[in-house]
């Protein structure tokens, strides 16, 4: 159990798709103000359970208490100020302008157009990501790490205490992968939450502060002393893969 | 600057082109000089100026432009709700579920015409849309293919309405699926004016929301929008002011597709102002267009001709260029 | 500029609004006609004072009913068709007016300008029944709308004895019916004594489309004795060849056809089997101007169909047209 008071709580949680079961009695924590990392092999039920703990998929069986609180007793409004949710490859359909996209996260607030107010929380959002010489480009002619840049200000533009990341990096070349990463740790430092699924240990082990593990629909939770000791670590990482130390850090390379 | 400059114009466009349209017709008996004397020397001109101006040219203008206001207007927020650039009434098989409808109405005289008209193309969009869903997910080419489906569908009940139905009770099925005017009455505009004023209000509330639903249903969601809810409302004040200029005017297809496009090259994708703009430009451009066809034969040729004829290579342009394409 | 915009859109709108209220006031003036009575085919009653003198007719079978009368005078708007084809060529013979083309043509089936035809300012519009959104709107503008649908022959007859009312030929009227009937009266006569034969009725788009027992072809067949083949009820239906061979009728009767004579009927693979092809008694009515049998001239269509089952004894030759179409059409100038 995390030492910090949990930001999230999952009690006995089951999910199943279509009657096919894909998380089954999970109990986890998420600490607040940590960068929290689900690691996870495909199809272990990384984005399921993300997307239950933003409530866009409903919870049938088992409870999910964040803050304390049933996500579905928040008003919309409340929700979308406590949590901030990235799909993983956001599709742009129509050119809308960066300013635009950004300006969309204050939606909850917004009864039929935005107001100088939500205006304000806009450019706040893209000054914190330093985007600024986005703003009047084209969204959908951005490169990848720059629409993911956008979508977390669009995010941050509702002002939430916690991020829920779907594979943040997986589109983005190596540059990029450890730029986003460090933002979303000095997000992290700024009073965010951080939740994220990440598919490469080494980056995960590095910036990660706490880890959901999840394999066979079971989960189990670790901070970053004792994830490398984990059963289920070795698992999660097993064929074909070899790890190393290095300068007294944990590396895992392909198997010769 | 040059945006700016483009708004301008269309603000002011619908004016000159609505009384220049007033000139235009197929009468030879009214000309330009007697509606001069009509006014500024009342006194001189005839009846039958009055009558020919304001009994048929003007409710016939204004009936055109509001009908395509509401196609372009229509058009523009399915493409937003269905996040694809490619819908439009016509090709969601609205158009041809609501020509349905009016027909059903007229023929049966059970449900009242409008309320039919409504019905069936709510109906329509709805089975396109089911038909196009495929693990929660609408692929923008499926969602033609499956209008396509539905507008065959919807074809072959109206021409069983029209095979089965006296023939004193429903004018030809060209006049549904080729779309016009020609019997616009001032009891017409009247009858549509109020499923029209509805929806538009309902789309005027929710015109910001449309740039949030544009962008996809679990950004919505998770900015604190209810898009399943949010959809239901715009789809269902689209349908009314869709279904009810389609219950006057026939199918006037591929019209719904092509202004938004026109108005996001020129003005953009923000949906607080475009809606307005695809107002303006779908009606003065719809008047532009039927004032050839009011005018190119002493007869009439259905509007609907003229709008394929223009849609067509417009749409199969659009598919090739877009870069959305054939698979989400 | 979104104020401006506000103000631009009540702007319009009220204008609209005010528009619409102020043009609805003028359109409805009751007046009083009882002179000339006459009830359409809608069963609608209609009024005029004094007999039509300028008339929007857009049926054309309805404008040659007028053209019999003698009345052409007061035609001043007439349908499509009649520029077109060989129509033009007998319409241009009638009146000066069509042959210079000079007469307007505000409509054609069912396409009809409603501007143009309130700008003719006709005191009568002869129009089919089946154009009722067409028909509401100009009967908003005051103007008597005589509406016409024909299944019978005794409706042709109907339709020519009102078109005498309205425009205050009676007596015209009742000579081209009493002509009519006086030589149909010799077809049948002779009928009597056959056996009836069955023929099958071919319109132009091919040897599937034919006419059933509610139509102008089942009346014109009985008028000539002959049985229509064709047991359906509709007014034109599309069948297929197998049904044909079902019938196997004794003759084939061809409406005008540009494309099809027939010998291509008789040479048709398809249809050899048949004993009207066999027997070779396949024909083509001449020409959809004298053979029209939305007219009077549906007596020398059933003339002809009448030789071609029976022969006639009074005459060794197929029956021409001319003397009909002389008493029809020439004829009414010494009427006056």
């Amino acid at each position: 159990m995390a030492a910090v008071k949990p930001i999230i709580e999952i009690k006995d949680l089951s999910f199943a798709y279509d009657g096919k079961t894909v998380l089954e009695d999970l109990s986890i924590c998420i600490p607040e103000n940590q960068f929290t990392v689900i690691l996870g092999r495909n199809g272990s039920g990384k984005s399921t359970l993300l997307r239950l703990m933003a409530g866009l998929l409903p919870v049938h069986q088992g409870s999910i208490l964040t803050k304390g609180k049933n996500l579905r007793t928040y008003t919309r409004r409340q929700r979308s100020g406590l949590l901030g949710f990235l799909p993983q490859k956001h599709k742009a359909v129509f050119p809308f302008s960066v300013d635009e996209v950004v300006l969309t996260g204050r939606a909850a607030h917004i009864k039929m157009v935005p107001s100088k107010e939500d205006r304000i929380k806009r450019d706040e959002a893209i000054e914190m990501l330093g985007i600024r010489h986005l703003r009047n480009r084209k969204y959908s002619e951005l490169s990848g790490g720059e629409q993911q840049l956008v979508m977390i200000a669009r995010a941050l533009a509702q002002q939430p205490k916690m991020l829920l990341l779907d594979e943040p990096i997986s589109h983005l070349d190596y540059n990029n992968q450890i730029d986003l990463l460090r933002l979303l740790k000095y997000l992290v430092s700024l009073g965010i939450s951080i939740v994220a699924v990440l598919h490469d240990p080494n980056l995960a082990l590095f910036y990660g502060d706490y880890f959901i593990l999840l394999d066979h629909k079971r989960a189990e939770e670790a901070d970053r002393s004792n994830v490398l000791n984990m059963q289920i670590t070795d698992i999660i990482f097993s064929q074909n893969i070899r790890r190393i130390e290095h300068d007294g850090v944990q590396l895992f390379i392909p198997e010769k | 600057m040059n945006r700016k400059f483009a708004i301008t114009i269309l603000y002011v466009l619908p004016i000159p082109v609505l009384i220049l349209s007033l000139l235009i017709g197929s009468s030879v008996k009214v000309g330009i000089y007697d509606i001069y004397d009509l006014l500024f020397r009342p006194e001189y001109s005839s009846d039958l100026t009055r009558t020919i101006i304001f009994d048929i040219r003007l409710p016939r203008i204004l009936l055109v432009f509001i009908t395509g206001g509401m196609l372009a207007l229509t058009g523009s927020v399915l493409q937003a709700v269905f996040r694809n650039p490619l819908v439009d009434p016509y090709v969601l098989g609205l158009s041809s579920g609501a020509a349905f409808g009016a027909a059903l109405g007229i023929a049966s005289h059970v449900i009242p015409v409008k309320l039919s008209a409504f019905i069936f193309g709510l109906v329509a969009v709805a089975l396109s849309w089911f038909m196009a869903r495929k693990n929660k997910e609408v692929s923008i080419v499926s969602l033609i293919l499956a209008g396509i489906i539905t507008n065959g569908i919807f074809t072959s009940l109206l021409t069983i309405v029209q095979i089965m139905s006296d023939p004193f009770k429903l004018q030809s099925i060209v006049h549904w699926i080729m779309g016009n005017f020609h019997n616009a009455s001032w009891d017409q505009l009247s009858m549509i004016m109020l499923p029209v004023m509805a929806g538009c209000i309902i789309i005027f509330v929710l015109r910001w929301k449309l740039n949030v639903l544009a962008l996809g249903d679990e950004e919505a969601a998770s900015s604190g929008l209810n898009p399943n809810r949010l959809k239901i409302w715009v789809l269902l004040a689209a349908t009314l002011a869709g279904s009810a200029v389609v219950a006057v005017s026939g199918i006037i297809g591929l019209y719904g597709l092509i202004i938004p496009h026109i108005t996001r090259m020129l003005f953009g994708v923000d949906n607080r102002r475009t809606l307005i703009y695809n107002l303006l430009l779908g009606g003065s451009f719809l008047v532009i267009i039927d004032n050839f066809s009011r005018t190119m034969a002493g007869y009439e040729i259905p509007i609907g001709v003229f709008t394929m004829l223009v849609g067509a290579p417009f749409f199969i342009w659009l598919l090739k260029k877009s870069n959305i394409g054939w698979q989400q | 500029m979104r104020i401006s915009n506000y103000i631009y859109l009540n702007c319009f709108s009220l204008c609209i609004v005010v528009l619409m209220v102020a043009c609805k006031g003028n359109t409805a003036q009751e007046k009083q006609y009882t002179d000339i009575q006459v009830t359409d085919f809608r069963g609608q009653k209609l009024q005029l004072e004094q007999p039509a003198q300028k008339v929007v007719c857009l049926i054309e079978s309805a404008l040659s009913g007028i053209y019999m009368l003698g009345q052409q005078e007061s035609v001043v708007g007439v349908p499509g068709d009649v520029y077109r084809g060989e129509n033009w060529d007998r319409y241009a013979d009638l009146d000066i007016r069509i042959k210079n083309k000079s007469l307007p043509t505000p409509g054609n089936w069912d396409f009809v300008s409603l501007e143009q035809v309130v700008g003719l300012e006709p005191d009568l519009v002869i129009i089919w029944s089946s154009q009722i959104q067409a028909i509401e709107n100009i009967e908003r503008f005051d103007i008597p709308v005589y509406a016409v649908m024909l299944h019978d022959i005794d409706d042709v007859f109907k339709e020519i004895s009102d078109l005498g009312k309205l425009f205050g030929r009676e007596e015209r009227a009742s000579e081209l019916i009493g002509f009519t009937k006086a030589e149909l009266g010799k077809l049948k006569q002779i009928q009597i004594t056959k056996n009836r034969k069955t023929a099958y009725f071919m319109w132009a788009q091919g040897i599937n489309e034919t006419s059933g027992s509610n139509s102008m072809v089942e009346s014109l067949f009985q008028l000539a004795g002959v049985k229509n083949a064709c047991e359906l009820p509709d007014e034109h239906v599309t069948i297929n060849i197998e049904k044909l061979y079902d019938w196997d009728p004794d003759m084939i009767v061809m409406w005008y056809n540009e494309k099809l004579n027939p010998a291509d009927v008789i040479s048709n693979p398809l249809l050899k089997g048949l004993k009207a092809v066999q027997n070779e008694n396949v024909y083509e009515l001449p020409s959809a101007f004298e053979c029209d049998f939305w007219t009077l001239k549906f007596l020398y269509s059933s003339q002809l169909v009448h030789f071609w089952a029976y022969g006639n004894t009074d005459m060794s030759s197929e029956p021409a047209a001319d003397a009909m179409l002389q008493f029809l059409y020439n004829n009414n100038k010494t009427d006056e």
